[in-house]
């Protein structure tokens, strides 16, 4: 870094001096995060990857072709999260400042591609660790066996690295190269004899049950190849393109610490920018028909979006028919069908949140705002419905269980995920009563208590997920998540206004 | 039409609103003046419902204003802010849709065709509300509210944003709903709007 970028980064970096103090406190922040939130979760992966049931998959022989899949998959959502929030991104009025200035962008954007890279190194790297470690501990692979795993990962990691901000230069052509890669990733999956042709293969190839010395080489040189070709892709960041995706992020961010992620979530929602000329109001039939019809071509007009969406209820169907099997973990494979079901519902709702936003601003339709809601929910309702029989259905006749059942926590799981869409959408701000507080000898729950009205349609997702998926042996919890997620539409709507 | 008898708003010891007493009658149009902060807009929000005076009633016709009656919804459209838009639907389709709910299906076609060609929106028929600039954006604003039948009108500084060309435009518009006999409430600071329009002027004053 030159003395002009580095005293450019000290005058920013001055605005917000921090005190011994300050440091102190985030430095006890950031150690008791770790020891409460990320220190269980770290040792419960650990101990399911060295469980008997971790292992049969770790140690499976399909192992090394999911892990080219992974890697592939890894490497089509880097290209593709680079065209909305690459890996060089700074506070915008920085990213005006630098990019404007004579200063290279490889001098000015070094930072935050080094911060972006180190993170997605580290993670692979840990997993490739995790992976390698659980297979050494039952003796299926040798520490040089581990160690070569992990530098494959910390490869992986930094080719992941330059895909993200190969995508943020080239946003266009980065959605046909990520498809491809999804293409040829699964084909290298089913077809094993494609692995020694094909970089993702290559991670497939130094599994560590399947060590093949020429693979972690091959990688090495693809790495090398990829961060030489770094400098001349940051030199073609577009100072448009980083100003708004720099602005889009602080914004999402800013939501984000407010604890409004449904904003935050919004400002990187796809935008309509298809079927303009399909008119999506036909007067014919009645006002509902017009409603459906309405919100089926709306969201037709975000199709990746919509794809997602569906694709979600299909998860969350496929999920729920397994939460039905027998020595399943019914509760908790019902929370993860809930929240892919709140997830897949997003997409085909938008008419839900125009209506919420409706219902608490001047009258506009000549309808009431009941109606509004009514009519609206149709669309979202069908397709839910749909989807997610079909898909429980399939997968319960595929996996050998009874379908009647399954069907019965679908329809209940449809039905109850539609209201926790309309509670979300008519949460409105974060009251102020929830900022006030509390002090005990155990510290200040209200952070958590925000925390829970953040999150509260995810937790609510998941207790509907639940009690679906226990809906015959305990028919009592999927009655008493009705009434909390009803009773809690009914509050939100009287105290809209 | 509308009887204002000495509204006041206050918050606390805070004044937002000045009593103020006016009475306008069918196919008038009131402009509400005054200095940033003297309460047009909080006036405006008392007339259209949202807000309860603190001091004084307004009645629309014999009743008394109550924004979820029903028949107050029917007989008054508001413009204070922009209305809500769907990021889904293109400004034919939003238009269309409002004056679908109000109107039979054949008048809600004619209804939306002539409220977007009045306000010069026919070749943004297309566009999503995220491809309009900010003036377009308030001219597809005033097109939701005036895309549907209405005794009373109540805007907000439909000037914002605007070019002067626009502005006439919008008088026009205005001034051909006051002439089919809606009573207008309008506040503004563009002096062509209050000059085109007005039938009846009230300044307010500092509320403090």
């Amino acid at each position: 870094m030159s003395n002009r970028t580095h005293a450019a980064m000290a005058i920013w970096r001055a605005r917000t001096i921090r005190t011994a103090g300050d440091r102190s406190f985030l430095v006890y922040m950031v150690f008791m995060v770790a020891l409460v939130a990320i220190a269980p979760v770290g040792r419960a992966v650990w101990l399911s990857a060295v469980s008997p049931g971790g292992l049969a998959v770790l140690a499976s022989p399909a192992a090394p072709n999911i892990a080219a899949l992974i890697v592939a998959v890894l490497w089509a959502c880097a290209l593709l999260l680079g065209r909305d929030r690459g890996a060089v991104i700074r506070p915008p009025f920085l990213t005006h400042a630098l990019a404007t200035s004579d200063r290279p962008r490889t001098e000015a954007f070094r930072g935050p591609l080094l911060r972006s890279g180190g993170l997605v190194t580290a993670a692979c790297t840990i997993t490739a660790g995790f992976v390698g470690a659980s297979l050494a501990q039952h003796a299926l692979t040798d520490l040089l066996g581990v160690i070569s795993f992990m530098s494959v990962g910390a490869f992986v990691g930094v080719i992941a690295t330059v895909l993200w901000l190969a995508g943020q230069v080239f946003p266009r052509p980065a959605i046909s190269v990520a498809v491809a890669l999804l293409a040829f990733g699964a084909l290298t999956a089913a077809v094993p004899g494609l692995q020694a042709f094909t970089p993702w293969g290559w991670a497939g190839l130094a599994y560590p049950s399947n060590s093949n010395p020429p693979a972690p080489v091959a990688l090495t040189g693809l790495t090398v190849a990829v961060v030489a070709a770094t400098p001349w892709l940051m030199s073609r960041l577009r100072l448009n393109a980083m100003t708004v995706q720099a602005a889009r992020w602080h914004s999402a961010t800013t939501h984000a610490t407010g604890m409004d992620f449904g904003a935050a979530a919004t400002i990187y929602q796809g935008r309509p920018h298809i079927r303009r000329r399909t008119r999506a109001v036909r007067l014919r039939g009645q006002l509902a028909w017009i409603f459906f019809i309405r919100d089926a071509i709306g969201a037709t007009r975000t199709p990746g979006r919509l794809i997602v969406g569906v694709l979600a209820l299909i998860a969350g169907g496929v999920i729920l028919a397994f939460a039905f099997a027998p020595a399943a973990p019914g509760w908790l494979l019902g929370a993860a069908a809930g929240l892919a079901v709140f997830v897949g519902l997003g997409p085909v709702s938008d008419g839900i949140r125009h209506a919420a936003v409706v219902s608490a601003d001047f009258p506009l339709y000549g309808i009431s705002d009941e109606q509004l809601m009514l009519r609206h929910a149709i669309f979202p309702l069908i397709v839910t419905v749909i989807v997610l029989l079909a898909a429980t259905v399939v997968c319960s006749l595929i996996i050998g269980t009874s379908p009647g059942a399954a069907i019965a926590g679908a329809l209940s799981l449809g039905l109850l995920g539609l209201v926790v869409r309309i509670v979300n959408a008519l949460k409105g701000p974060l009251p102020p009563i929830l900022l006030t507080p509390i002090p005990t000898a155990m510290g200040d729950p209200m952070a958590a208590v925000r925390m829970a009205w953040a999150l509260d349609g995810l937790l609510l997702a998941a207790l509907v997920g639940t009690s679906a998926a226990l809906a015959v042996g305990a028919p009592l919890l999927l009655l008493t998540a009705a009434g909390i997620v009803i009773g809690s539409g009914i509050f939100r709507w009287r105290s809209r206004r | 039409m509308i009887d204002v008898d000495r509204v006041g708003v206050s918050l606390g010891d805070v004044t937002l609103l000045a009593p103020v007493s006016v009475v306008v009658g069918r196919g008038e149009a009131l402009i509400v003046r005054g200095r940033n902060g003297t309460g047009k807009s909080t006036l405006l929000r008392v007339l259209a419902g949202a807000r309860k005076p603190t001091a004084g009633t307004v009645r629309i016709g014999d009743a008394v204003v109550d924004g979820r009656d029903r028949d107050f919804r029917r007989r008054v459209s508001v413009m204070i802010g922009l209305p809500p838009m769907a990021p889904d639907l293109t400004v034919f389709d939003h238009v269309m849709l409002v004056a679908a709910t109000w109107v039979d299906r054949e008048e809600a076609e004619g209804l939306s065709q002539s409220v977007i060609a009045e306000l010069g929106l026919k070749r943004l028929g297309e566009r999503f509300p995220h491809e309009l600039s900010s003036g377009q954006t308030q001219l597809f604003g005033l097109a939701l509210v005036l895309a549907r039948p209405f005794e009373v009108l109540i805007v907000d500084e439909p000037e914002q944003r605007l070019d002067p060309g626009h502005i006439e435009s919008v008088i026009s518009v205005l001034r051909a709903r006051r002439d089919r006999g809606a009573t207008l409430v309008v506040a503004t600071h563009s002096v062509a709007l209050a000059d085109g329009l007005a039938d009846r002027t009230i300044y307010l004053e500092t509320a403090a």
